[in-house]
Formats: structure tokens, sequence, C-alpha cells
């Protein structure tokens, strides 16, 4: 992902899919979601805290990407996946405030933070000690509840810088702001997180 | 040019490699960094722990994305195409109707504007009167042109 850094204004331009070139496409196309889809996949569920969810809205991004923005320059793709998955991000919690307020006022229970079992969503381990996943996963856990804790544009920013190693303009892209703003969010962002979990990190 | 940062890797009793800084020798941006750093190795780490069943669907749903790309690129080499088509239709339909011979109705031969000539002229009236003899008359000069060539 970090090979992605560099310049992401993203150019009017299109290139004509002829041929083999729709072949090579393809091809490059796949390699990408190959390498991006994992990431993305816990990047939308630490957002939705759903994996079905999270899963659907990678699906849906991929889809977009491979319908709208394919003929781009493939060094634009990461951010503009990014962006169409933040995109999914947003209506997705749009659409459960609104279903949230019709279960209040019908009286019904809204799904809430406390239906969220990580133990219940905790990935099959694959050949590591017990101990050392519990203790990754703890800690990620503190992290997420601390990240949840941000306001999205902070938690957005935070993501994309680090998770995704994407730099400040490939952030900007994903956002959909300027620089100013990422560098704004993520500062902030990273400065409450250190302060929520200083005592557990430092 | 900067110092490298001075710290060591240590394992835990789990197996954790954990790096260990002297934090009074860390500023602000560095401990940023260092924060940075953790946060990313803690989410590598998750992503690595994806279960089978995930990484199953995941396929599933890019192999989804190439099948839309696939539809996507057949209908992008069409479009590319039908511009030229279509040009190429409208010269073929701008040709047929300068020169092509049905378009403007039944031919008529030369004798024909001859013909018309006639019908226009002063005793046309006369000859719409006498048109039954003069359609027997045709085919008579007909035969007989023919006899004689």
């Amino acid at each position: 992902m970090n090979a992605c850094a560099g310049v992401y204004a993203v150019s009017c331009s299109r290139e004509q899919p002829t041929g083999t070139k729709t072949l090579q496409r393809e091809r490059q196309l796949n390699q990408f979601l190959a390498e991006v889809e994992r990431r993305a996949l816990r990047f939308a569920e630490i957002a939705v805290r759903d994996r079905d969810e999270a899963l659907d809205l990678v699906q849906d991004a991929m889809i977009k990407l491979a319908r709208k923005y394919v003929d781009k320059p493939t060094h634009e793709w990461a951010p503009l996946f990014y962006r169409i998955l933040q995109n999914g991000v947003r209506d997705w919690h749009r659409r459960q405030l609104v279903r949230n307020r019709v279960m209040v006022w019908f009286g019904g229970v809204a799904g809430g933070d406390d239906d969220y079992d990580v133990v219940a969503q905790a990935p099959d381990p694959a050949g590591r000690t017990p101990e050392r996943d519990l203790q990754s996963h703890e800690a990620m856990r503190g992290l997420e509840a601390a990240m949840h804790k941000l306001p999205p544009r902070q938690r957005e920013a935070f993501m994309l810088r680090t998770f995704e190693g994407l730099d400040v303009a490939g952030t900007a892209t994903a956002m959909g702001c300027s620089q100013g703003s990422v560098k704004t969010h993520y500062f902030r962002a990273i400065h409450s997180l250190r302060e929520q979990l200083g005592e557990h990190w430092q | 040019m900067k110092e490298p940062r001075k710290y060591t890797h240590d394992q835990d009793e789990t197996g954790l490699t954990k790096p260990e800084f002297d934090k009074t020798e860390l500023n602000e941006p560095e401990l940023d960094e260092r924060f940075a750093g953790q946060a990313k190795e803690l989410f590598d780490d998750s992503v690595e722990r994806l279960d089978a069943a995930t990484l199953s669907r995941l396929n599933k749903g890019r192999h989804q994305a190439l099948v839309e790309l696939q539809k996507t690129g057949l209908a992008g080499q069409w479009a590319l195409w039908m511009p030229a088509t279509g040009i190429a239709a409208a010269a073929l339909v701008a040709v047929v109707i300068l020169q092509g011979p049905g378009i403007e109705g039944p031919s008529l031969p030369a004798e024909s504007v001859t013909d018309f000539e006639i019908l226009l002229g002063e005793d046309s009236l006369e000859m719409l009167e006498e048109l039954e003899f003069y359609s027997w008359i045709d085919p008579q000069d007909f035969e007989t042109d023919n006899n004689v060539g």
C-alpha cells in the first residue's frame, strides 16, 4: 500500500480500453483488489462493527471501482477505492441512524454497541500462540474502542494514513477534502488516541 | 542529518516483539510516529488473522467485480465502435439515396420524358380523352420498332 504514495490528483483523462488493453486492465484490477481487499474489509469492519455488512460494503466498492474508474491510471485506484468505501460507510451509518430512529419510535430495541461481540467476531487463529492472539486481539479491541470515540473525520484520517499507508494527498482524495484538513484531522486523532490509550501503550 | 532512534527490540514471554523506547529521548512527532507504528502493527495482525470463510467471501466479491469489468469492457468496446458504425451507416444511406435505382419509384425509360412533354403540351387534354387509344397503339409501336431493328 505504501507503494501507492505519490501524486493523487485524479485526472480527467480516460484511457480507452481496447482488446489486449482490456485484458491487461482486468489483470491489474484483479491484482489491485487482491492486495487491498483484506485491509479494506478490516477498515470497513472497524467503521461499521459488523463483518457481514463490511463484506457487502467492500464488494460494492470493488464493483463500483470496476464499473466507473477502471480507466483511471492505476496509481489513482487506491485513493479512489477508499473514497468509494468511505462513502459506502457513511451511507451505511445514515441508514442505521434512520433505522434506529424508526425502531425507537416503534418501541423496538435498536442495535447498539452492546450488540457487537468482539469475541464472537474474532477470526480463526492461523498458526499463532493463543497468548499472542489474545494479547493482540485485546490491544486491537482497545484501539477500536478508542477510535470509535473520535469524530468520524478524524477516525477516517487516522485509518487511511496509518493503516492504509496513504500519504496526505491520497488521504485528501479518499476523504474528499483538502490536504490541510487531513493534517488537522490526523494530528487531532493521533493525540486524542494517545491520550486515551497512553496508559496501556506507553 | 537525523540521528537514528535509540531503541532495542525485546521479546516478552508470549513471543510478541515489543520495541523498547527511552521516552525521554523522544519528541512529540517521534512519539506520534511510534504510536502510529504500534497501531499499524496491530491492524496488520488483525488482517493476518482473517479466517478462511471470510477470505473466500472476499474472493467471490473480487470475481464479481471482475465480471462487472468484463461487462463494462464489452459495452465500452461497443460504444467505441458506435460512432464509426453510425457514420458508415449514414454514408451508406446517402449513397443509396443519391445513386440507388429503387428509391425514386419505378424507373422510367428515356422515352417517357418525351411522353411527358407531349402530355403537358397543348394537346394534352385531347390526348387524355383518347388515352385508351394511345395505350393500345404503344405496344404496337414497340413491336414494330423491334421488327425494324
